[in-house]
């Protein structure tokens, strides 16, 4: 009976999750010859990979723009998560609320009515042009790196404000009452007391956001442009132009890789340990 | 909170104020452009038209993605909620390997949709199942399946073990005990978790673009749709789209929030 019952809970999630990840595992180790499927095991995929001057670079600038992205997340939500744990019952819950709805909106709606702000014709150039501060419309925030930037970093935020506000939440008001006693300022309190407390909800944030935006294929492609080339794109290629299945196998496995090592950091550094006072 | 010196709290109040007016400013822009005509990035404030829904309405290619959207959401939330109840009480009824099951069904919810979507593709293609909303429920169900499973879990982990002994004590049989006792008890994790699913299955665009056949649901359409800018009727629809997923989300907040309100109160 509890062997049936074991046997009918792993079927589906073994035949529809662990397959089709170990399938796409052992495609990597295939090659392609004159678009067909070569069906022998080789290292070639990854040999590839490594040797070849284009895709470590991308790989590595696109590492590079996804903490970056994690960076810019965090200096937002930080201050907006704190605000949001000064305030009392109902309105915290409903704040916070107002910050995670846009979640739940259609994602390729919003990368275009990004794009749509930060065009040529845009709202950002506009406003930037009536302060002054350009002498006329750029070009610089729309299909480059920058554009990729601003977009997943905008799309990003509320993963970053749930977690920072959590562990914000968890610090105990004695400890910061204790630390007002003892004569802290202020500010003291909040670099000696608070941040530090805070700091697993950070990396916790820092990881769901990397994660997002590394994974994340349509904004690049949406406001990427041609400049803006990251890994997501190259490995995509694979299964539509490039036509190399196994080998957007191989570059999927690297992009894992960093994935489950992100996660893994998040995990180990971010559980919040020793506020449960 | 100890409250901080005024200067801080104008800092914080700014900040968050912006990271308002950054998470709504790009809804914002297909609503008004719903309404109004813009050309060159001007918006036309002078004349509100409807004339953008009258020409949604009679969009075929819009609302054949609409009604498939439906179609995929409602299969995907009964697949899902059905097997993510019964994982969660294999997982909570103590059985054997459960904390790797747990991982398998956390996995395509982690990983990059791009991956567990190239995965399903290869998947699919090996087994020889044609790509159709077929396959594109069932990718639906696997990247969903997580959300539901971890709504139920916790809600059967936070149910006092004396209600099943109680019902156990007066007689019940396992399955009197079950449809009586523990499944009214999930109902409202249950429906928190179709309207979440629902939600994430209605948005799903990764996946959904590589393992759908002929059929685009309508993330997939307006993708196809954004290389050559949109017409004024897609404004008037993802107008609607984001009045309907607010009340989507007003309904998931009254089923899954009271019930976490109260655990904390008690």
């Amino acid at each position: 009976m509890s062997l049936l019952a074991a046997v009918l809970a792993f079927a589906l999630p073994v035949v529809f999750v662990v397959v089709p990840l170990a399938l796409f595992l052992v495609y990597s180790f295939f090659s392609v010859d004159q678009g067909t499927i070569v069906y022998a095991p080789t290292l070639g995929n990854y040999v590839r990979f490594v040797t070849d001057s284009i895709f470590v670079p991308v790989f590595w600038n696109t590492i590079v723009l996804c903490v970056s992205v994690a960076i810019i997340c965090i200096l937002i939500a930080y201050p907006a998560a704190y605000l949001l744990t000064t305030l009392k019952g109902r309105w915290r819950y409903a704040l916070l609320m107002l910050l995670l709805v846009p979640l739940l909106m259609s994602y390729v709606i919003k990368i275009y009515a990004i794009r749509s702000i930060l065009g040529l014709n845009g709202f950002l150039n506009k406003a930037l042009v009536a302060l002054g501060i350009l002498q006329q419309p750029s070009t610089l925030f729309v299909f480059n790196m920058n554009a990729i930037l601003l977009t997943l970093s905008v799309l990003l935020i509320p993963f970053a404000i749930l977690p920072i506000f959590l562990s914000l939440e968890r610090i105990p008001q004695t400890l910061l009452r204790a630390s007002d006693d003892l004569g802290a300022s202020g500010l003291q309190t909040f670099l000696r007391v608070t941040l530090p407390l805070s700091l697993p909800g950070v990396v916790s944030a820092a990881s769901f956001v990397f994660v997002l935006a590394i994974g994340d294929f349509l904004t690049p492609q949406m406001v990427g442009g041609v400049s803006g080339f990251t890994f997501g794109r190259i490995l995509y290629s694979q299964f539509g132009t490039a036509y190399n299945w196994p080998f957007g196998a191989a570059l999927s496995v690297a992009l894992a890789v960093v994935v489950i090592c992100a996660i893994l950091i998040g995990e180990r550094f971010g559980r919040n340990r020793g506020t449960s006072v | 909170m100890i409250a901080l010196p005024r200067p801080s709290t104008l800092f914080l109040a700014a900040v968050t104020a912006l990271v308002a007016v950054l998470l709504y400013s790009p809804l914002f822009v297909p609503i008004v452009s719903s309404f109004f005509t813009i050309s060159h990035g001007d918006v036309d404030w002078s004349s509100p038209t409807l004339s953008s829904y009258q020409a949604l309405a009679g969009n075929n290619d819009i609302l054949a993605a609409l009604r498939t959207t439906l179609i995929v959401g409602l299969c995907t939330v009964v697949l899902s909620v059905v097997s993510g109840t019964l994982l969660a009480l294999y997982y909570h009824g103590g059985r054997s390997g459960r904390s790797i099951l747990q991982f398998i069904i956390f996995l395509p919810f982690l990983m990059p949709p791009i991956i567990s979507g190239l995965a399903l593709l290869i998947f699919f293609r090996e087994i020889g199942l044609e790509r159709s909303l077929l396959t594109v429920v069932i990718g639906h169900t696997v990247f969903v399946l997580a959300i539901v499973y971890r709504t139920v879990l916790m809600r059967l982990q936070s149910m006092s073990r004396t209600l099943v002994e109680a019902s156990y004590d007066l007689g019940a049989t396992a399955w009197q005990t079950f449809w009586r006792v523990i499944l009214p008890n999930l109902s409202s994790a249950m429906v928190g978790g179709a309207i979440l699913a629902f939600a994430l299955s209605f948005d799903e665009t990764m996946i959904t673009i590589l393992v759908t056949g002929t059929q685009s649901t309508l993330p997939v359409r307006l993708w196809a749709m954004m290389r050559l800018g949109f017409s004024p009727d897609i404004n008037a629809l993802v107008a609607l789209i984001l009045m309907f997923t607010v009340l989507l989300c007003v309904l998931a907040a009254r089923f899954l929030v009271p019930q976490q309100m109260a655990m904390e109160r008690s």
